[in-house]
């Protein structure tokens, strides 16, 4: 099960790192000829899963939103992972101030709706680039990170073997990095995992509302669907894109997230050992 | 207990000052009617407002005349339709989360659990804006464009259906909210499908954890013992396995807060229900904006309201914490 997830996650991160070899013409070519707009999916012409009304390859435009949506995502993870390990590990090493001033500030920032967050910030920032996104999502999301590696430094930091390696005389940089850290490996990735996960579907929501990236300048998964919303599926408007123009993104969106929880879950299990053996 | 709570109400005040000062600046600096004046004493206008209720009045009231259809929902209003689909919505997930992690560890292993944890993970990656876009494009296609059966594809008790579908042009007269008891069934016939979807991916989320956890608690030596006392199973599933097992659901449920209100703010747009999402989508540039106004006076109630929600249900998730696990209390 979890191995079929990561493969399915590793094909569709490739997918997504690959665009440029796999779709050179870009996310806005445009095939002219009006027999290839709003085409339904069809095996000639390559355009196997149809085009939308401006004659864009549903299937180049929802790989090149696989790209970007990545790029917000891991990069936005790992940024915010960074971060929120080097504050767990001053909260959780050194307590004391650092403790009980970082901690407070950061349910301040982890306690707030990133939805919200994002509004105020695209406000400011509109047209919204692929690297404003990543950057908001990044500096919003590091508190969740921090706040369990803090929970699970501070209770590796009272474990004898820290004792002994401070005994022996090693520095606090060496105990850090060489025997704290990974011990807390196993909660850093699930965390990383969990937060890609969210940034994707938080991202999808939020440009589902037309505040984060725009699709006329970098097509994503969430405003592929979107701007297939805004003028075909749900009731409210007549002028109608073809199922499959919000069906693929959504389809790819939502393959991507199992596959991240399942590959986040099986990580989980198998740096677990208590859980492994049940 | 009360150093606590002050401390966390002094706290959140000068979170919600701070958050109300930066999101007005944001938007008042895109709002066309307030450039006139500079951006402070705009904001101590909007302040002195929120006491005496001028900034509440001006909620949902555009300068500028664009056609909103939604124009006129007040602010409490809007809150309590946005309060209603979340309470709605968190009992689903209570309930039904329960019920999951209830069959996992009754039937453990099998086809019944393995199928409901296969499908946890389906629900949760299933974002719930995608999901009701969904629900309402099937139910529109097997029903009519008003509803499928009794449950109507958008709308409040009272509300005018909005023009759907093909029929764009033809409104049947507006159906009545009704009075007392039937105001309740009506309200529930509105509220069913928002709130199913909302609660969706939120059980395949906290559901599964909720099984986990329950799953690790049976395995424990104290549930032996019990088992081994002769109690029933019913007994020490329901009260000794679960009362371990929930605070921590509860928690999870309370800090993942932030995410449901964004879901729910989706929800509320697509599924018409003149909450806190509709009005924010109406007035700040987006989709259902194509005149790009922002409301800045709308908005900022949003902002606001979302904030003190968050702080509350962290506040809560705390207090429920420490009233279902004593081991907690100690601690501060």
């Amino acid at each position: 099960m979890t191995l079929a997830a990561l493969t399915i996650l590793v094909i569709l991160l490739a997918a997504g790192g690959f665009a440029h070899e796999l779709a050179p013409q870009g996310w806005n070519s445009i095939d002219l000829s009006p027999r290839w707009q709003n085409h339904p999916p069809a095996f000639a012409n390559g355009n196997v899963f149809g085009t939308d009304n401006l004659g864009r390859s549903i299937l180049v435009r929802t790989l090149w939103g696989l790209h970007f949506s990545e790029q917000v995502a891991v990069v936005g993870a790992l940024l915010a992972t960074t971060v929120g390990v080097m504050i767990g590990v001053l909260a959780g090493y050194y307590g004391g101030v650092s403790d009980s001033v970082l901690m407070p500030f950061a349910d301040l920032v982890g306690g707030f709706p990133v939805i919200i967050l994002m509004l105020i910030v695209f406000a400011f920032l509109r047209p919204v680039t692929i690297w404003d996104a990543t950057l908001v999502f990044a500096f919003s999301l590091w508190a969740l990170v921090a706040r369990v590696v803090r929970a699970k430094i501070a209770s590796i930091r009272s474990q004898e073997f820290v004792e002994a390696a401070r005994a022996l005389g090693a520095s606090d940089l060496r105990i850090i990095v060489r025997h704290v850290l990974p011990n807390a490996s196993g909660v850093i990735v699930v965390a990383l995992t969990s937060l890609v996960g969210q940034i994707v579907i938080i991202d999808a929501t939020v440009e589902f509302f037309g505040f984060g990236v725009d699709s006329s300048l970098r097509p994503t998964l969430g405003n592929l669907i979107a701007n297939a919303s805004a003028t075909g599926i749900g009731v409210f408007n007549e002028v109608s894109l073809g199922w499959w123009a919000w069906g693929t993104p959504a389809l790819v969106l939502v393959l991507l997230l199992v596959s991240i929880n399942l590959a986040g879950d099986g990580f989980e299990a198998a740096l677990d050992p208590r859980r492994r053996a049940a | 207990m009360l150093a606590f709570v002050l401390r966390r109400a002094v706290l959140g005040f000068l979170v919600l000052w701070a958050l109300s000062l930066a999101s007005f600046c944001a938007l008042a600096s895109q709002d066309v009617l307030l450039t006139n004046r500079p951006l402070l004493p705009q904001y101590w206008t909007w302040l002195k407002g929120v006491f005496n209720g001028n900034s509440v009045a001006l909620f949902n009231k555009p300068a500028i005349s664009v056609p909103n259809p939604l124009a006129g929902t007040t602010l409490l209003e809007a809150i309590g339709h946005t309060a209603a689909l979340l309470v709605v919505a968190l009992l689903l997930v209570f309930v039904f989360g329960v019920g999951l992690a209830l069959v996992a560890a009754v039937w453990r292993g099998s086809f019944a659990d393995v199928a409901l944890r296969g499908l946890s993970y389906l629900a949760w990656a299933v974002p719930a804006f995608l999901l009701a876009l969904i629900v309402q494009k099937a139910l529109f296609s097997i029903g009519n464009e008003y509803g499928w059966g009794p449950f109507p594809l958008a709308g409040w008790p009272g509300s005018c259906p909005p023009p759907l579908g093909l029929d764009a042009g033809v409104l049947p007269g507006c159906p009545s909210a009704g009075s007392g008891l039937s105001y309740l069934a009506n309200l529930g016939r509105y509220l069913t499908l928002p709130a199913l979807v909302l609660a969706v991916g939120l059980v395949g989320l906290h559901g599964r954890y909720l099984r986990s956890s329950l799953l690790e608690t049976l395995d424990s030596p104290f549930i032996v013992t019990a088992n081994a006392k002769g109690l029933t199973q019913r007994r020490v599933v329901l009260v000794h396995a679960l009362r371990v097992a929930l605070p921590a659901f509860i928690a999870a449920v309370l800090s993942d807060f932030g995410a449901i209100f964004g879901a729910a703010l989706a929800v509320d747009w697509i599924f018409g229900l003149n909450g806190l999402g509709t009005v924010l989508v109406s007035d700040f540039p987006g989709p259902a904006n194509q005149f790009g106004f922002t409301n800045t006076y709308s908005v900022q109630m949003v902002v606001l309201v979302a904030g003190a929600i968050m702080l509350l249900a962290s506040f809560v998730a705390e207090l429920v914490l420490t009233w279902l696990d004593p081991r907690t209390r100690t601690a501060r």
